[in-house]
């Protein structure tokens, strides 16, 4: 372990004193306090971390920030946990994945030989005939698919959590911009919060030992050190919250920051976002280009600095840019080997930076082009041709790719900023100055220290907004154009032949299998995308966008102006489903009558969110006892309006094809809503309880949508009307039977007589000592009264009631009782004897339509269906033997459906099977024959049943008026 | 074998004429569909115009489910039809669209869906379509990553199994039809924007473009979601509203769910493709737009739905979500057919959320249309003088399910 480890001050995060073991593979493993499992890895010498998608090749560190699919493996059942951003935990059993049997043995790899069998969209061109064969085909792609593997057993708890969190500034990016910014805002009093994916703040500097400039708290000192100097001066900024190790995954209408923390899911609401995203290496193109050992330059230094861990022993440099020569200073003062430099140029950088690699030794390969790597299971060496045209294999254990970085603009891009090219740099960079979104830092397309210190603190005022246009941000903005004016167009670095290129990571995609793909007319880099797959892998494009680009380009011969980006699309970085669906919270809605009815021994059942008594257990005696004497419901799930105002009687007329406005004090009518197509919404009952004061009952389980429905069209007028949803504030029950008006009486003082109440009267009284809503009015067929009572004195009334009843043998009811009560009467519940293509006309409602009126909602539809004439119709039947068909049976003629049944009940009261179904409106008529599906296919049974269209039981409905 | 693959060609560019026999505005499957079955009956002088790249649109944003166990009769034979057709595209085409008939499940977790269920296969056996009610057993079976145990807050009772549906690889498609169009003599221009369409003497003359203007005497209008601008160009104002609709995706992962699931209950459908990744979708948004901008709370909650169903994906990662836009009509059920106040504009829109499923029919049978100049029985129902006569069609009810 200790070649593979560098001493302090190597190691900023790395708590030698803490030993951590693990295992990887079935094998022990050990790293120290604050290892990541890649870092602990590397350092323990294991180079092969996964298998790729496609050809199952070795793979290995490549970003070390969790940016790219290289170490994607299973850690305590979790698949594709990114193991180079993933702290390693005391036990934590680290498995690969997409490799069998062993990570080192992968017999898939044999397709890597193969791949000329496997070029581009190969699936799109092979296995289509014979078509008998493509489930068999299909069958083995879909066995080597995928990467991590889903436990189907396990039921993992991540314990998820969601905070709201509110600043007027939210910066993306802790690094120096993002810090610098931050300061500036806050010290003009915003409230700022900073969003970075590391543990501490100070982004690249963290790495660099090179001298910074700018900003005079930090200039002059070592890169590390100032990043340590910005991450205090940011600490003891108290209107500064530091969300640290969290990732802004997307930027939403309306100011909307999410940001993931570990199990911790952040919606932050802002005012100014400023993005501080930095700048990011790209992968180098040669043969071989993901061999174990090949490493972005970041990545080796994050390694080294971050966790004291040596990547390699005999470092090459590749690079096209003095930023290689720079990172390659970075590697000498760090303390690792670095055998030689290869730059692309023949024109390089002179003076200082280069004396500092003449001294560590390193040898300068200028004008040459790194042409492929060797070895197997790690890079052994890197094959170049210099600029003589001379091949040279250069002995390493790790190729350093230093290509010069590009802004990281996806967070930018997927905000909705407008991307514009620079040709100096030949890169996308965001446009400043759009919806309160302002960029800073290396994003910004700059490299020169002083510009990006200025421009961070003129980002601060700006997001603080005290810099508006003025002077300050024109002097800023003249001395950026000016930067970028002085450099010369940048070329883009040939893409030379050679197999094995490898453009993404994600799914093995090469360099010529795209330029195949271009040849095959995929030009737009948007639809080459769907068909090659780039961009679309694990790592959403953070390695391949800009070679993807790049290639498809030269291909096509033209600038990465024409080719332009792909979308961006949210989470920048991928999220755990649990951890964005937050704490698993699903109500539950419990009547105030919910103890009574557990202790009476209900069966429960779902009604939407609420809880309902199905039964008590008997339901046939629960029929009996409301037929025969009296029985208790609880109905408080069903919906409550209370609709009141002056033009509280028209509003509802213009909402219903009955009238209300002429409804009596006093009063109640049956209402049903249809749309602007005629179609039934919801029915219920309204009540007239004053002159501009009605109660409006709905189904319970439309309630939301007729609350919205009332609002939305209330929202578009200027009607004086309040509408108020008081179905949780009251509770309601039915006391329905022949005996319930005996019961009634005896604990109430008002005039409960069959003439002082009368069917469809609503009063308002005192119940057993409660103010009551009484409404003369049932769902069942028998005398009945719904009483709704402020819910905290339901279970009061509901004893009172029960104990009145107890001489004549009350009996509570539950739903499945009401069903089979309400299909003795041929009522139809809205929404299962209706749907969403049910009329009035067809439900038997016709008498509801009042259309000698000014307009009202559906009126024209409803108009039209009359005219039209009945097609289907809601009708009653009885089965001609006992067997109850199953709701939602078919009924058939000739073996063509025609119709279908929407309730069926067995009624203990008739002794028989008796139902409603839709049919045909010549076949609705008394004494028709219709046959009903019992069975299934084609062929099922069935069986013959009696259309009734009138109720089944009291059809004259003598009962429920006396 | 390689070198046929390697000298493939899906696309070409070709020099756009003055004036085409067919203009059809709309690079999707129902766009490229009309166009290769036009080619197919000898009406080659046609050609796409599609505004970005082909597929760009719906038919590469919907999550591929094709299925035809509808509710109604005619909803069963079209979507049936269907089927049948996707199930031979990639012999027809000579591309192979990855057509994956794993089945498909509507799960119910209430009575009333149960109901519901039992209505759809009751329609599809009797039409001779396979779909089923099965129970929990049959489904533990089919679907192990389900949780089928008391835990959810409202556990499945039961689903609706049609084994032939599926998913299908959607730009595949697109490509396809494309290919094969091209081959046939069609013409395809991507990045082609129509702008304004022009009339002589009350009758279709042929479309102005980014590109220049070109003649044409038919004008087909598949351009989903911005159908009602493209009929606005001619005065045409139809019965459409454009609403968002998101999807998301995971990353890749070993495949361990073979059929689509869907709930109407939990308003969240997921499937697996072939490359191992889950795919999400949702309703439409409530609200109308041509935005094609994801919303985190469409996330937030088609996730948690998604957990409900499948407790085991929990520490699986999104990978992506995005937004597409789709042309709902008040009857859920598309618009096809002549304009009778303007010769010469066929429409083919109105398709909402489940276009994808019914490109190949439609394709057919708008080629037809057009080829004999007579509107074939099946699309009769169809017309736009449905919304003036009020004979409206009838999928809204099945619609609450509606992937």
């Amino acid at each position: 372990m200790a070649e593979r480890r560098l001493p302090e001050p190597a190691g900023s995060e790395l708590r030698r004193d803490e030993r951590i073991e693990f295992s990887f593979d079935g094998r022990r493993q050990v790293g120290f306090g604050g290892d990541t499992l890649a870092s602990a890895l590397t350092a323990q010498g294991v180079d092969v971390l996964s298998r790729s998608f496609k050809y199952h090749r070795p793979r290995g560190v490549l970003c070390a920030t969790g940016g790219c699919p290289n170490c994607l493996v299973e850690v305590n059942s979790e698949p594709n946990v990114r193991a180079c951003v993933t702290p390693i935990t005391p036990g934590a059993v680290v498995r690969s994945q997409n490799a069998w049997p062993t990570l080192n043995r992968d017999v898939l790899s044999l397709t890597d030989r193969f791949d000329r069998f496997l070029p581009i969209g190969f699936y799109y061109k092979t296995f289509i005939r014979p078509r008998r064969l493509w489930p068999l085909y299909e069958a083995v792609l879909r066995r080597i698919a995928g990467l991590g593997r889903v436990d189907l057993k396990s039921r993992p708890d991540l314990h998820p959590r969601k905070r709201h969190l509110h600043a007027d500034v939210v910066v993306v990016g802790g690094g120096r911009a993002g810090c610098l910014a931050a300061l500036e805002a806050a010290s003009l009093g915003s409230s700022v919060i900073i969003v970075d994916d590391g543990m501490n703040l100070g982004g690249e500097l963290r790495t660099r030992r090179r001298i910074v400039e700018g900003d005079p708290r930090i200039a002059g000192r070592p890169g590390t050190e100032a990043a340590v100097i910005l991450a205090g001066l940011v600490s003891a900024e108290p209107r500064i919250e530091h969300l640290g190790g969290g990732t802004a995954i997307g930027i939403y209408d309306g100011g909307l920051v999410a940001v993931a923390q570990g199990a911790t899911f952040v919606r932050i609401r802002t005012t100014k976002v400023v993005l501080a995203t930095g700048a990011a290496e790209r992968p180098a193109l040669f043969e071989a280009n993901d061999r174990p050992g090949i490493m972005l330059a970041s990545a080796v230094l994050r390694l080294a600095h971050l966790h004291g861990v040596r990547a390699g022993q005999r470092a090459v440099v590749v690079t096209d840019d003095d930023h290689g020569w720079r990172q390659a200073a970075e590697l000498v003062a760090v303390g690792l080997q670095v055998a030689a430099i290869v730059d692309s140029r023949t024109e390089g950088p002179e003076g200082l930076i280069v004396e500092a690699l003449r001294a560590a030794d390193v040898e300068e390969i200028r004008g040459a082009r790194v042409l492929g790597s060797q070895g197997r299971h790690r890079v052994t060496g890197l094959r170049v041709r210099t600029s003589i045209g001379t091949e040279r294999t250069l002995a390493t254990d790790l190729v350093v790719m230093a290509f010069r970085p590009e802004p990281v603009v996806t967070l930018a891009a997927q905000a909705g900023l407008t991307l514009a090219f620079e040709r100096s740099i030949a890169e996308w960079i965001p446009r400043q100055g759009q919806a309160d979104v302002i960029v800073v830092g290396r994003m910004t397309g700059l490299v020169d220290d002083s510009l990006i210190t200025a421009g961070a603190s003129l980002a601060g005022r700006l997001a603080n907004g005290t810099a508006g246009h003025d002077s300050d941000v024109d002097i800023h903005q003249t001395e950026v154009a000016a930067a970028f004016a002085a450099l010369p167009d940048r070329q883009p670095t040939a893409i030379q032949r050679g197999h094995k290129q490898f453009v993404c990571f994600c799914e093995d995609v090469t360099a010529g299998e795209l330029a195949q793909g271009v040849r095959e007319g995929f030009e737009s880099l948007e639809t080459l995308k769907r068909y090659s797959t780039v961009t679309m892998g694990p790592c959403q494009g953070k390695q391949c966008q800009g070679n993807a680009a790049q290639v498809t380009a030269a291909a096509r011969g033209v600038s990465r102006q024409t080719t332009g980006l792909t979308t961006s699309r949210p989470p920048v970085q991928p999220v755990p489903l649990a951890v964005i669906a937050g704490p698993h919270l699903n109500p539950i809605r419990r009547t105030a009558l919910h103890d009574r009815h557990e202790s009476a021994g209900a069966t429960w059942m779902d009604m939407g969110d609420w809880k309902r008594p199905l039964d008590y257990g008997d339901t046939n005696a629960e029929v009996r006892a409301v037929h025969d004497s009296v029985g208790l419901i609880d109905v408080s799930t069903l919906g409550k309006l209370d609709v009141r105002g002056r033009d509280a009687g028209e509003f509802l007329d213009w909402l219903h094809p009955s009238r209300f406005s002429d409804l009596r004090v006093g009063r109640i009518r049956y209402r049903a809503m249809t749309d602007d197509a005629g179609i039934i919404l919801d029915d219920g009952t309204v009540a007239r309880l004053g002159d501009d004061r009605y109660l409006v009952t709905t189904g319970t389980g439309s309630l939301d949508a007729v609350d919205q429905w009332l609002r939305w069209w209330l929202a578009a007028s200027d009607r004086r009307v309040d509408v108020t949803n008081v179905t949780a504030r009251f509770a309601a029950m039915n006391l329905a039977g022949p005996r319930a008006r005996d019961v009634l009486a005896q604990l109430t003082t008002a005039d409960v007589s069959a003439e002082g109440l009368r069917y469809l009267d609503a009063r308002e009284f005192a119940v057993a000592g409660v103010p009551v809503v009484i409404l003369r009015i049932g769902f069942v067929g028998e005398l009945a009264y719904e009483l709704h009572t402020p819910a905290d004195r339901a279970a009061h009334l509901w004893d009172a009631l029960v104990r009145a009843g107890a001489e004549y043998g009350i009996r509570l009811f539950g739903v499945e009782a009401q069903r089979v009560l309400r299909l003795e009467k041929q009522h139809a519940i809205i929404g299962q004897d209706t749907d969403a293509l049910s009329d009035p006309l067809g439900a038997a409602m016709s008498w509801l339509i009042k259309s000698d009126r000014p307009d009202f909602i559906g009126k024209d539809a409803l108009a039209e269906l009359k005219a039209r004439g009945l097609r289907d119709v809601l009708a009653g039947f009885e089965m001609v033997g006992t067997a109850v068909p199953a709701e939602g049976a078919a009924i058939v003629r000739e073996g063509r459906p025609i119709g279908r049944v929407t309730s069926s009940k067995w009624s203990p009261t008739l002794g028989k099977a008796i139902g409603l179904a839709w049919l045909p409106a010549a076949d609705a008529v008394d004494e028709r024959h219709i046959t009903v599906r019992m069975g299934k296919g084609r062929e099922g049974a069935t069986a013959q049943a009696i259309v009734r269209t009138t109720p089944f039981y009291d059809p004259d409905g003598v009962r429920v008026r006396s | 074998m390689i070198g046929p693959l390697r000298r493939w060609r899906v696309m070409r560019p070709q020099e756009q004429r003055s004036g085409y026999d067919v203009v059809i505005v709309g690079g999707g499957v129902h766009g490229l569909a009309i166009a290769y079955e036009l080619a197919k009956r000898g009406v080659r002088d046609v050609a796409v115009l599609e505004k970005a790249y082909i597929g760009a649109g719906g038919s590469g944003r919907n999550t591929a489910i094709i299925r035809s166990n509808y509710r109604t009769p005619e909803g069963v034979a079209f979507y049936d039809e269907s089927v049948r057709i996707y199930e031979r595209l990639g012999v027809e085409l000579g591309f192979n669209v990855l057509f994956s008939q794993h089945g498909h499940l509507t799960l119910a977790h209430t009575d009333s869906a149960v109901a519901g269920l039992r209505v759809r296969a009751e329609v599809n056996q009797l039409q001779g379509v396979d779909s089923v009610v099965v129970g929990v057993d049959e489904i533990r079976k089919l679907a192990p990553a389900l949780d089928l145990s008391d835990r959810p807050r409202y556990p499945i009772q039961a689903a609706l199994y049609h084994p032939p549906g599926g998913i299908i690889r959607h730009d595949a498609v697109v490509w396809g039809y494309a290919r094969r169009a091209a081959e046939m003599g069609v013409h395809v221009h991507q990045g082609v924007e129509v702008t304004g369409i022009d009339l002589a003497a009350g009758r279709i003359a042929g479309v102005r473009t980014n590109h220049g203007s070109i003649r044409a005497g038919t004008v087909v209008n598949a351009t989903a979601g911005w159908a009602s601008t493209i009929a606005a160009m001619v005065g045409v104002r139809l019965p459409i509203v454009t609403h968002p609709l998101q999807a998301l995706v995971t990353e890749p992962l070993k495949p361990f769910l073979n059929p689509v699931l869907v709930s109407a209950t939990l308003h969240v459908y997921v499937s697996q493709t072939d490359r191992g990744e889950l795919v999400i979708g949702a309703e439409i948004d409530p609200y109308a737009s041509y935005s094609h901008r994801s919303t985190l709370s469409f996330m937030e909650t088609s996730v948690a739905h998604v957990l409900e169903l499948l407790p085991s994906v929990a520490n699986v990662r999104v990978l992506r979500q995005w937004a597409g836009i789709c042309d709902m009509t008040p009857d859920f059920s598309p618009i096809i057919g002549p304009v009778p106040d303007v010769p010469g504009f066929i429409l083919d829109v109105g398709w909402g959320t489940y276009g994808f499923k019914a490109g190949p029919v439609a394709g057919r049978r708008v080629a037809e249309l057009i080829a004999t100049g007579q509107t074939p029985a099946v699309l009769a129902p169809f017309s736009i003088e449905r919304f003036a006569t009020g004979s409206l069609i009838g999928e809204k009810a099945a619609a609450a399910v509606s992937h």
